[in-house]
């Protein structure tokens, strides 16, 4: 049939297909004349836009605010690898023009950590939020928390608790794993700031739980925390890490 | 004209898309921006479609991720920045659906239960024009015509992307009625908007 000839018929199949209602071989057979048929359509495009205003008609309700929390967590951590990936692919083009030395600190550029570190982020983030939410009763009677993470190790497996106070200014890490350094060894924190080189938050001794001074700035807008297996004592200050990295995770801050 | 609201007050596009455009340069100051003004509609939105405040929710936080990560190509699709926004919720509240759906087979009776909506002859329009755009107006204006379940069962089937046959089994009503209360809905439309066009 000549569609065109026919304007309200054209219309109510416009109007039709756009709804959803036209379905089978009479959607695909005035697809094919909208292919063909230039009026066809524009008719069907413009009832395509006036049926997608449906979706700005429907009352308000107020979201949860840790919806935009998690909103901005997943986009910092977006960011933070892009960033990184910025960082290595400089770093590669510098390498280009020099001679291939083997370099200290090459696991700061090591795609496979990068990537896995993102993907565990990602989940990290999730689980950190749910984390954060089961301790919110167990953590009442802290004075305060206002970062969570949980680290983990090559294994995925929860390693390390770390939340960080912002009355008392401090870290307060707690081992959950079984992770043993040997004597001649041990584990160093760190900020991992997107864009950025990695930042030492201290030196852990072998105890199971752990307070290191910090301030708000030291973990603010850190993505990722760390933590590497140094010689004894860490690495000289100012130093970036030397050893593997045995638990990272992402840092989510609570703001409920 | 029935009305002349749309020459008297300012139209809120500019400053939506003024928003979406800084977004599309990875400007997060502006997303929260958005997010402030437009998430309690997205979310009204949201809910209407999966009627779960959880999934809701999960849809709200995805439909921004992917406003963050293709704002840069909203001047090319030519819609209200409303609309535009609208649709993606739409779009990320029917995958939550329809993985949902796939992932309880078995529990469908409940997910129908949940589903289903009862129809008020006397359904009031509660739609909320605040920021909406010109285009949305003259919709609601002539949703307005259309008496209340007949309203209903075309939002639903717009909004839930549903059949004929769906409709009629989560409405617990005859096909045949759903059928001319959207194709009678449809023709009052049809007269209606192209007052407007």
């Amino acid at each position: 049939m000549n569609l065109i000839a026919h304007p309200e018929l054209l219309e109510l199949l416009a109007a039709s297909h756009a709804l959803g209602t036209l379905r089978g071989g009479a959607r695909r057979r005035f697809e094919a004349l909208a292919r063909e048929q230039a009026p066809v359509r524009a008719a069907a495009l413009v009832w395509q836009g006036r049926l997608a205003s449906m979706t700005e008609l429907q009352p308000s309700v107020v979201p949860d605010p840790a919806v935009w929390t998690r909103i901005r967590n997943m986009i910092d951590a977006e960011q933070a690898k892009i960033a990184i990936e910025r960082q290595r692919d400089a770093a590669n083009a510098r390498d280009d023009d020099r001679s291939r030395q083997p370099r200290q600190g090459g696991w700061l550029r090591s795609l496979a950590l990068w990537r896995g570190a993102t993907a565990a982020g990602a989940l990290a983030t999730v689980l950190a939020v749910t984390v954060g939410l089961n301790l919110r009763d167990q953590l009442h009677n802290a004075p305060a928390v206002q970062y969570v993470a949980v680290l983990n190790d090559d294994k995925d497996a929860a390693s390390m608790l770390v939340t960080f106070d912002p009355k008392k200014k401090q870290l307060v890490l707690q081992r959950v794993g079984g992770f043993k350094e040997s004597d001649d060894k041990s584990l160093q924190l760190w900020a991992l700031p997107p864009g950025g080189a990695p930042r030492s938050l201290g030196v852990l001794d072998n105890a199971p739980g752990l307070r290191l001074a910090a301030s708000e700035s030291d973990v603010h807008a850190v993505p990722t925390l760390a933590v590497t297996l140094e010689a004894k004592g860490g690495v000289p200050p100012g130093s970036g890490p030397k050893g593997p990295v045995v638990f990272k995770g992402a840092l989510i801050e609570k703001t409920i | 004209m029935p009305d002349n609201r749309w020459m008297t007050v300012p139209s809120p596009d500019a400053e939506l898309m003024a928003l979406i455009d800084r977004i599309g340069h990875r400007d997060e100051a502006a997303l929260r921006l958005l997010y402030d003004r437009t998430s309690p509609k997205l979310m009204g939105l949201a809910m209407r479609v999966v009627r779960q405040r959880e999934w809701a929710e999960d849809v709200l936080q995805e439909a921004f991720l992917t406003v963050w990560r293709v704002a840069g190509d909203y001047r090319s699709s030519l819609s209200p920045p409303l609309a535009w926004l609208g649709l993606i919720v739409r779009s990320r509240a029917l995958d939550l659906l329809r993985r949902r759906t796939a992932d309880r087979a078995q529990l469908t009776q409940e997910f129908d239960e949940l589903m289903a909506d009862t129809l008020e002859s006397d359904a009031p329009n509660p739609a909320d024009t605040a920021d909406a755009s010109e285009q949305a107006w003259a919709l609601h204006q002539c949703l307005s015509q259309l008496e209340g379940r007949q309203r209903e069962v075309v939002s639903l089937a717009y909004l839930r992307e549903m059949s004929h046959g769906e409709l009629a089994e989560q409405l617990k009503l005859p096909l045949g009625t759903v059928k001319t209360w959207i194709r009678r809905g449809l023709e009052k439309l049809r007269v209606c908007m192209g007052r407007f066009a």
